[in-house]
């Protein structure tokens, strides 16, 4: 059954998921000034699968029971859905400027369909019946569910069984006969305190010395023994300060990570869905991070769309729309952006099934799509700041465009001065040209950049994880061979 | 007149498809315009797409006269004729009744 964005909010209450932040642990976080926003983005997610105008790309029909399912939950079953998944994550991206975090639980989903039935078909375990019975579990009752891979790492030279300290990549701490205890943590969770859910994968290759981390597992996001500590974000405590609206530049949405620190909890055994099998460790991680490449090609170009329109308004309200050098960078951001959504049609639209029956997308695209999406965002970023100008960081508060202090000569208000020197062109009120200034402020370097900039940077694998794959998926003695025969070399 | 109607997803619409869809509700007020759902059969059903791609999916719907598909605010015209012809056949299927 699906949810209701305001069912979502409240579902969130009925959780004892642990959150602590600035040293406090914080009981109420559904209501946090800096932690609502985020909750909100998902609860979009909600919102838009009721709504008619956006059903057809925000639900799909579930293979495993027939019914309805909002999409985050689906496994895809052809490109057509690999496709609608990309559109569903640009119309996201479009209605939030921020990131909407279930995507990790559908990219985990359909990386888990595939690799537990080829561990099954080599084991012959029942990892893949107990995915396919938690998945049901999870799309009759509309969860979102955090798809965690990132571990700590420690020293980055060492593998997970050579570190100093074990804890530093998650692992098995004991097997038991009803199930194993695991420890450990994950990094930079993207949405994990809004997740019902949290579905654990390991985070990289794995040898045999490693099998102890060679583990993936389902669990309630408030199970025993489990508690994150709230990320930071620049800028972020603006959100705490009273009144808050014009100065946070996307007052009602961003985004959020979080560490999640598993403190020996108990994972029974038909929530476990790897276990030690360390040669499907790296099959796991290579398609979750295609998956995850491919949604960069949606998500990132709905929040481009945002920004585009910003600092086109921005020109308006500048009075400088009509300049040639604005409008040609205009089509430069959306040259880009569209050059993203490009990779991420086109990964999905090469996309083949796999052996358990769902669709995986061409991992050569995905990487090209996820490579250009760690350098296209900051040029993007960089003509909105161009044509934006430099007030949108050197602006007064709100609450000096608002105060009645009586600062002039002739006894003007502070908000009589500020409104005076910043107004601009007679299309807008100065509150109007703030209000856009400052959402491009929030995007290009403030709570937002997490998500738009840092993010498309590091988030699904940082650039040179995309360069290994498209080394290994290049092809370069066929390449070779196309220019032996053009050369005529023999 | 039961006429089902199925909207693309919106990624990216060129046009403002609420509006148009209310452009033609407007000019046919004796016909019930419902938002398409499994397991019905429509008169007609009306897809309404926000670019040439037009990929809503609407297979799974049933109609006794067909589909018409628009992706453009120019194909109002086209659709409010086609709704006219589905109404003066059943006028005409019910005169001879």
């Amino acid at each position: 059954m699906l949810m209701t964005g305001d069912q979502y909010i409240e579902s969130l209450r009925k959780l004892g998921t642990r959150v602590y932040m600035f040293g406090e642990k914080i009981d109420n976080w559904v209501d946090h000034p800096m932690i609502r926003p985020s909750i909100n983005c998902v609860k979009v997610t909600y919102d838009l699968a009721q709504d008619p105008q956006h059903a057809d790309l925000m639900t799909a029909k579930s293979n495993l029971t027939g019914e309805t399912v909002n999409r985050f939950g689906h496994l895809h079953q052809s490109t057509d859905d690999l496709r609608k998944k990309v559109k569903m994550q640009r119309l996201c991206g479009q209605k939030t400027a921020s990131c909407f975090q279930r995507c990790v639980g559908m990219d985990a989903f359909n990386a888990e369909f595939s690799t537990t039935f080829e561990i099954d078909k080599k084991y012959g375990t029942h990892y893949h019946e107990n995915f396919k019975k938690y998945l049901e579990f999870v799309q009759n009752n509309d969860l979102t569910v955090d798809g965690a891979m990132t571990d700590p790492k420690g020293d980055r030279g060492l593998a997970p069984h050579a570190q100093k300290d074990p804890d530093l990549f998650l692992r098995i701490k004991e097997k038991r006969e009803d199930g194993i205890i695991v420890r450990g943590a994950k990094c930079h969770q993207t949405g994990s305190i809004n997740s019902h859910e949290h579905l654990i994968m390991p985070t990289q290759a794995m040898g045999e010395d490693d099998k102890a981390y060679a583990v993936s597992f389902a669990c309630p996001s408030d199970v025993e023994g489990l508690y994150m500590v709230y990320g930071r974000q620049s800028c972020d405590t603006r959100k705490m300060e009273p009144n808050a609206d014009v100065d946070l530049g996307n007052k009602n949405f961003g985004g959020q990570e979080a560490l999640v620190v598993f403190d020996d909890v108990f994972i029974p055994n038909d929530r476990i869905f790897m276990c030690e099998e360390y040669e499907f460790a790296g099959m796991l991680v290579e398609r979750f991070a295609g998956y995850h490449r491919q949604s960069y090609g949606g998500c990132k170009v709905g929040v481009g769309d945002v920004i585009i329109g910003a600092a086109a308004l921005a020109a308006d309200y500048n009075g400088a729309n009509k300049a040639s050098h604005i409008k040609d960078k205009l089509i430069e951001m959306t040259h880009l952006n569209e050059t993203l959504y490009c990779c991420g049609i086109a990964c999905s639209a090469e996309g083949y099934p796999t052996e358990s029956g769902n669709y995986q997308i061409d991992l050569l695209l995905a990487n090209v799509c996820k490579q250009n999406v760690t350098r296209f965002p900051y040029e993007i970023v960089r003509l909105a700041e161009d044509i934006a100008g430099g007030l949108m960081v050197t602006m007064p508060s709100s609450i000096d465009f608002n105060s009645d202090l009586k600062v002039g000569k002739n006894g003007e208000t502070l908000s009589e001065v500020c409104n005076k020197f910043y107004a601009a062109a007679e299309t807008c009120t100065t509150i109007e040209r703030m209000r856009i200034l400052r959402f491009l402020e929030n995007i290009c370097l403030g709570s937002s950049a997490v998500g738009y900039r840092t993010e498309s940077m590091h988030g699904a694998g940082s650039p040179q994880a995309q360069r290994i794959m498209i080394s290994r998926q290049s092809n370069i003695n066929a390449k070779k061979e196309l220019a032996k025969e053009i050369a005529g070399i023999k | 007149m039961i006429c089902g109607v199925r909207f693309c997803g919106g990624c990216n619409p060129r046009y403002d498809r609420g509006k148009a869809f209310e452009k033609i509700k407007e000019q046919n007020k004796d016909v019930d315009f419902k938002i398409a759902e499994e397991g019905e059969t429509y008169d007609h059903l009306l897809v309404i797409g926000g670019c040439t791609n037009c990929c809503a999916s609407h297979c799974q719907f049933s109609t006794r006269e067909g589909i018409t598909r628009m992706w453009d605010e120019k194909h109002i015209d086209e659709v409010l004729k086609k709704i006219d012809e589905i109404k003066s056949k059943e006028k005409t299927k019910q005169n001879i009744k």
